[in-house]
């Protein structure tokens, strides 16, 4: 399912004094099954432009097209839309509010208007692809889980309406380590397995340099990286001028090749920086 | 989709005017001054003048007015029910009936009070709309505390009455931004709020107000920590970083208000009854 936006320009509070330009003549496309990492510094206008992708907003100026459909033509369904196109807040809360963890992840099945067998399925498969178990959290009550858990409920909510593509708005700000790389696992597993277009949202290059296939940088309300994650790490400058958060291991090579030791510049992850230094001590670099 | 465009009543537009430099006591005692004066306006001529006066203060303010207008939006459909109300409901003796169905009746009593009733509600929104955009949070706490602060004297809780009231007035606009993402987050998992029959339409309203009546009181929770931690205890003993100094501007503004009131009270006493 192919998303693409053409000519797409927004502003905050059009007509009013606090008008603010927000996206400006951004001109995009994703193809079925990518794993697409969206990074900005914050107030990029990233979240604005992801939300425009399942039409949370309509374009004021230029088109947004998902699967052939315009999201501003009046004809299209805007709610089979937004089911085709998950879409996971940052703060689960905006979104939790039945009792039960089950109930929660009924409701976006429910709008669809299916049968409560079809329902009942749903959750279950839900509960099972973000690692929650059925049996023990079905009748949970909402408020009792933790951080991590409510990210996955809130996660499962979205992904009950068998989304095709699933925009990811920050969802690992404010998680424990442990619970940031559960939750990253999951998104992993669920791209991989079941061929879910994946957008991430994040204003660190970290997570996003290692799980995504293409890296997005977005600043100002304008595109101004699009290359693979290897090729983006390799500007590390333009991109540390930008506020972004850098990989870890894109800092230490860094650092090792200032102070004299030959490493490429492309290295994303700690396996690849192991033998990358390994080589460079044989090779007997530095001061 | 924006909620919070459509919201000026406690937004503050910082900007350098003769308006903006006013001392905060000279701007709320302005604002009563005129709200008390609305009241007595009965005729048309004397909403003119006020008409006049107002759109001055916009201007001088350097307010776009249709940015200060863009607020009553959604309070129009309540005006137009109330003109209607008064339009049909209003009896005055001996009054021409323009127009009667069924036990609808309408007179011309009941059209110019409807007309002079809207326009109060109008102006008094506008008025005190001006008051917030104007003025400063910070500011307008200042300018209220210190004017009811004689009334500490038979304990009567100034601080604490003002301090609630600016946190309400923030909360408007923080519960407006919070209201806007759990409806996306509801529309995202496929509500359509513009579906449906009234009580459909409503029972979608409750996955939009729960969440948003507990992240209100998990703020609220939040907030009180956060002041208690830096040792909140109310007004006692409680000192100021910027004390307020009336200036020739304010004495400016005074006069200027004096005349316009003076003129207004010659104007209202001479007035023709409409009815």
């Amino acid at each position: 399912m192919p998303i693409e936006t053409v000519n797409l320009s927004f502003s905050y509070s059009k007509g009013t004094p606090f008008e603010q330009e927000v996206l400006h003549d951004i001109d995009f496309q994703i193809k079925d099954g990518e794993f697409v990492g969206l990074i900005g510094p914050t107030r990029s206008g990233k979240t604005t432009f992801a939300q425009h992708l399942n039409a949370l907003y309509i374009p004021q100026s230029g088109r947004v097209i998902v699967d052939g459909l315009d999201t501003a033509d009046k004809h299209t369904d805007l709610v089979y839309l937004r089911h085709r196109v998950g879409y996971v807040f940052q703060n689960p809360d905006y979104q939790l509010f039945a009792p039960t963890v089950g109930e929660d992840i009924a409701f976006g099945p429910l709008n669809q208007k299916l049968d409560r067998n079809e329902v009942e399925n749903r959750v279950r498969v839900a509960m099972d692809q973000v690692g929650l178990d059925y049996d023990t959290f079905h009748d949970r009550d909402i408020y009792a889980l933790s951080g991590g858990q409510k990210r996955r409920a809130a996660i499962a909510g979205v992904l009950a309406c068998k989304p095709k593509a699933l925009i990811l708005d920050d969802i690992t700000t404010g998680l424990d380590p442990r619970g940031r790389d559960d939750i990253l696992r999951i998104i992993n597993i669920l791209h991989r397995e079941q061929n879910i277009t994946i957008i991430f949202i994040s204003s660190s290059m970290d997570e996003a340099a290692v799980l995504a296939e293409r890296i997005v940088i977005i600043n100002q309300g304008k595109i101004i990286m699009d290359d693979k994650p290897r090729r983006i790490l390799e500007k590390i400058d333009e991109l540390r001028y930008l506020g972004l958060e850098l990989p870890e291991v894109s800092m230490i090579m860094e650092k090792l090749r200032r102070v004299g030791y030959k490493l490429p510049s492309d290295i994303i992850c700690v396996e690849e920086a192991i033998g990358a230094i390994a080589a460079a001590l044989r090779e007997g670099g530095g001061q | 989709m924006e909620l919070t465009k459509n919201i000026t009543l406690g937004v503050y537009l910082p900007g350098d005017t003769f308006i903006h430099r006013l001392d905060p006591r000279t701007k709320i005692l302005g604002t009563a001054v005129l709200v008390i004066m609305l009241l007595f306006l009965k005729t048309y001529t004397a909403y003119g003048l006020f008409t006049l006066f107002t759109v001055a203060l916009i201007g001088l303010a350097a307010i776009p007015l249709r940015y200060a207008l863009s607020g009553l939006k959604p309070m129009l459909p309540m005006l137009i029910i109330m003109w209607f109300f008064q339009l049909f409901l209003f009896r005055a003796a001996d009054t021409e009936v323009i127009f009667q169905w069924w036990i609808f009746k309408a007179t011309e009593a009941g059209l110019h009070m409807g007309n002079l009733i809207t326009l109060r509600v109008l102006f008094l929104f506008i008025i005190t709309t001006l008051l917030t955009l104007t003025t400063s949070i910070v500011k307008l706490t200042d300018g209220l505390e210190s004017l009811l602060s004689p009334l500490r004297a038979i304990g009567f809780p100034a601080h604490e009455l003002v301090m609630t009231l600016i946190i309400a007035l923030r909360f408007v606009l923080i519960l407006a931004e919070e209201l806007e993402k759990i409806i996306k987050a509801q529309t995202a998992r496929g509500v359509a709020f513009d579906r449906g029959n009234f009580i459909q339409k409503t029972s979608k309203l409750f996955p939009v107000f729960l969440p948003l009546f507990i992240n209100a009181f998990k703020r609220a929770e939040e907030l009180i920590i956060a002041m208690e931690a830096r040792s909140y205890t109310g007004g006692r003993g409680r000192t100021k970083m910027k004390t307020l100094h009336l200036s020739r501007v304010d004495l400016a503004a005074a006069a200027a208000l004096f005349a316009f009131t003076t003129m207004m009270i010659y104007v209202i006493l001479n007035a023709e009854p409409l009815f």
